[in-house]
């Protein structure tokens, strides 16, 4: 850490560990009334429950980028945060919107659409929210001594999401026109400009980690951000199948959705060879193990299983099943929740100046939560097929077919319950970093080999 | 090799370039939607449907259009499959309708709002989906294809029409949730018929199947029909019969 003003990266950070330990509560809520023990029923019905887990979400992985950037960005301009006290202000506004949010969610108020549920009147908060943050990231950068790639990437995805943010919040008479507009929020964040700031991340942690020549790494963003676009934008349209838009969506959506996991596969390939590439043997291998795994994870989650049920005669009949949550699952997981692990596996020795790089426990959480993961999207697809097959292709009543799977959420139960453990031992790493204090200041981008005594 | 100026042109020109097209597609399809929607059936109720549908997140556990949770089923056609008068019944008291099954939140909405929510999803039902939802194509090859051949009787009583088919099969015809009934004469008196369905819990507590409510007249009427079919219970769908074992 070489500036004052990026310690209050910590403070998202510690924020995303809460919420993400609250989601996985939720979580577990709807497992269970999937079995059969929805005790909770009269408190927290399966709605609010998918509701605020959903919501949890986005808004740790919200915090995750948040922090990143208030971290990335004044180590790459080379100078302080523009005003240190707004990105304060914006913090405590973020925390209290979203615990606003979701308590109304419990109270059956809310926006009542998928992913975007939060009551209308906070979405203006989120918007007036989101615009300090921008500002102050962008001041920031345009007072900036230098100006990167890496952090242009990073800050395009955090704008354009920003901007994308709007279109969700109109109100139209038309269930088609809704969901229409509703997607250019979910799609165009999460396979379109989320992507660029999980980009932006992976490739400042890949100059960091493995010391190859920023050019050519950010060369190689370049074209896959390229490639993300190229594929992710037109391949919205595989959400306008079969909701009421003319048909040659099917056409543009197969196409195009067919070419979106070369972007991930760019990616996994090109950390893959930049670690390979690497001389410099940073010690904190941890933090590149994570954003490797993100790479590879990323690929095989949203990637591949986005892939196997994108093509519109397979859709026909996935579409609206749990094969989309196993996808999800995966994907959210692999492509966002990893790359915001990693840059606090990286982030948190030079903030604190504690060196716990390497440590058995660390190693433990990164495999025990990934093997859960797995497990969990495992269970989810052998019930999302059975689902497909029996209600789907032989037309049995759904509840009758829900009865049948049934057994399978007892597979997810036991598999989210080595995740939670990985994440447990994840967030006991966190809070023995301590707080993040002057002493670790000065251990500055030429050397994150200062941290470490060299 | 490629420069680093020349990958940035790429994702420049890539981005501006496929903006475009998307936002062209976007204006094209809002020019279409209206017809593909029926817009201009949109009426103030469809409208209030709508906004009881999002003000209770009905997203968080159904599908519509394919899009929401898992956990409830999927209401595009709704209205279609289960008709007007099994829905009301139902969204009076959702819990009531499938005892000790999955649990959907009461909301205890009035006559009025009922009526909006059904005019809502009646609506969604008419939209021009692209053929979803698929009609299941191996349903033909696993249920048993029957005529009407096995049941003839009275015609079916309106609250049988609309509600117990539901659950319950006549001459091939119905849902799967409780037995089929073309034979239901041999298998039961008219006093156990009334007395069952009366009050279903009370003769076997914990079954699925619920407690109408309906008039003297209409219990009769419904017992009447069923004490008039004669059909039997196609074997595909017949319960398997006990084996005759070696002594």
């Amino acid at each position: 850490m070489k500036y004052q003003s990026q310690k209050i990266a910590y403070w998202f950070f510690a924020a995303a560990m809460v919420l993400f330990s609250l989601q996985i509560v939720y979580g577990f809520i709807m497992g269970f009334a999937r079995i059969g023990y929805d005790v909770l029923h009269d408190w927290i019905p399966f709605n609010t429950a998918r509701a605020v887990h959903t919501n949890l979400l986005v808004v740790w992985l919200l915090c995750g980028f948040m922090g990143a950037a208030y971290y990335i960005i004044p180590e790459e301009v080379e100078r302080d945060l523009e005003w240190p006290k707004l990105a304060w202000l914006q913090y405590f506004s973020l925390l209290i919107d979203g615990v606003i949010a979701v308590g109304c969610y419990h109270f059956n108020i809310w926006e009542g659409r998928k992913f975007l549920e939060i009551p209308r009147p906070l979405d203006y908060l989120v918007v007036v929210n989101v615009l300090m943050f921008i500002a102050n990231i962008g001041v920031t950068m345009w007072k900036g001594k230098r100006s990167t790639t890496t952090s242009m990437v990073l800050f395009m995805g955090l704008l354009f999401a920003a901007l994308l943010y709007l279109p969700g919040m109109v109100q139209v008479r038309n269930q088609t026109v809704d969901s229409f507009y509703r997607w250019w929020v979910v799609h165009l964040w999460v396979e379109g400009v989320w992507e660029l700031i999980m980009g932006g991340m992976l490739c400042y942690l890949l100059i960091k980690l493995t010391g190859v020549d920023r050019e050519v790494v950010e060369k190689w963003l370049y074209l896959i951000v390229g490639l993300t676009f190229l594929s992710g934008i037109l391949g919205t349209g595989h959400h306008y199948y079969y909701i009421g838009t003319p048909r040659y969506w099917l056409i543009v959506g197969g196409v195009f959705s067919a070419l979106e996991p070369l972007a991930f596969l760019g990616m996994a390939i090109y950390a893959l060879a930049m670690a390979k590439r690497g001389e410099r043997k940073h010690p904190n291998r941890i933090a590149l193990t994570w954003s490797l795994g993100c790479a590879v994870m990323s690929f095989v989650g949203a990637g591949f299983l986005g892939m196997a049920h994108t093509l519109p005669q397979v859709n026909m009949y996935t579409h609206g099943t749990l094969v989309t949550a196993m996808h999800g699952h995966l994907a959210f997981w692999g492509a966002y929740a990893m790359i915001v692990l990693a840059m606090i596996a990286y982030a948190l020795p030079l903030m604190t100046g504690r060196k716990l790089w390497d440590t058995p426990l660390a190693s433990w959480a990164f495999w025990t939560s990934n093997i859960g993961m797995l497990g969990m999207t495992g269970a989810l697809a052998v019930a999302g097929i059975t689902q497909v097959n029996l209600e789907r292709r032989m037309g049995l009543d759904f509840m009758l077919v829900q009865k049948e799977i049934q057994v399978h959420f007892i597979g997810m139960l036991l598999a989210a319950a080595l995740f939670t453990v990985g994440i447990g031992m994840f967030i006991v790493m966190f809070f023995r970093h301590g707080l993040p204090n002057d002493e670790a200041l000065g251990t500055d981008v030429a050397g994150d080999l200062v941290a470490v005594g060299k | 090799m490629l420069s680093k100026s020349q990958a940035k042109t790429f994702f420049v020109g890539g981005t501006v370039v496929f903006s475009a097209a998307f936002l062209a597609l976007t204006y094209d399809s809002m020019q279409q939607i209206p017809a593909l929607t029926h817009d201009d059936k949109i009426t103030p109720a469809v409208e209030r449907g709508k906004m009881i549908w999002e003000d209770n997140n009905c997203m968080g556990c159904h599908t519509l259009f394919g899009e929401g949770a898992y956990y409830a089923p999927e209401l595009t056609k709704v209205v279609e499959r289960r008709g007007k008068p099994w829905l009301k019944l139902f969204l009076k008291d959702p819990q009531k309708m499938f005892p000790g099954e999955r649990k959907m939140v009461q909301y205890g909405f009035n006559e009025a709002q009922i009526d909006d929510v059904i005019a809502f999803l009646e609506w969604c039902g008419n939209v021009d989906l692209q053929g979803f939802p698929a009609k299941p194509p191996l349903a033909g090859k696993v249920q048993n294809v029957v005529s009407s051949g096995g049941a003839t009787g009275k015609p079916q009583p309106e609250l049988f029409r609309t509600i117990c088919v539901a659950c319950h099969a006549v001459g091939g015809a119905g849902g799967t949730v409780g037995p089929p009934l073309d034979d239901v004469r041999n298998r039961k008196s008219r006093a156990d018929m009334m007395a069952w369905i009366a009050n279903p819990q009370s003769i076997k507590p914990g079954t699925p199947m619920p407690k109408i409510d309906m008039s003297e007249a209409q219990l009769n009427e419904i017992v009447d029909f069923l004490l008039s079919l004669s059909g039997s219970v196609p074997a595909a769908v017949a319960p398997a019969q006990p084996q005759p074992t070696f002594e």
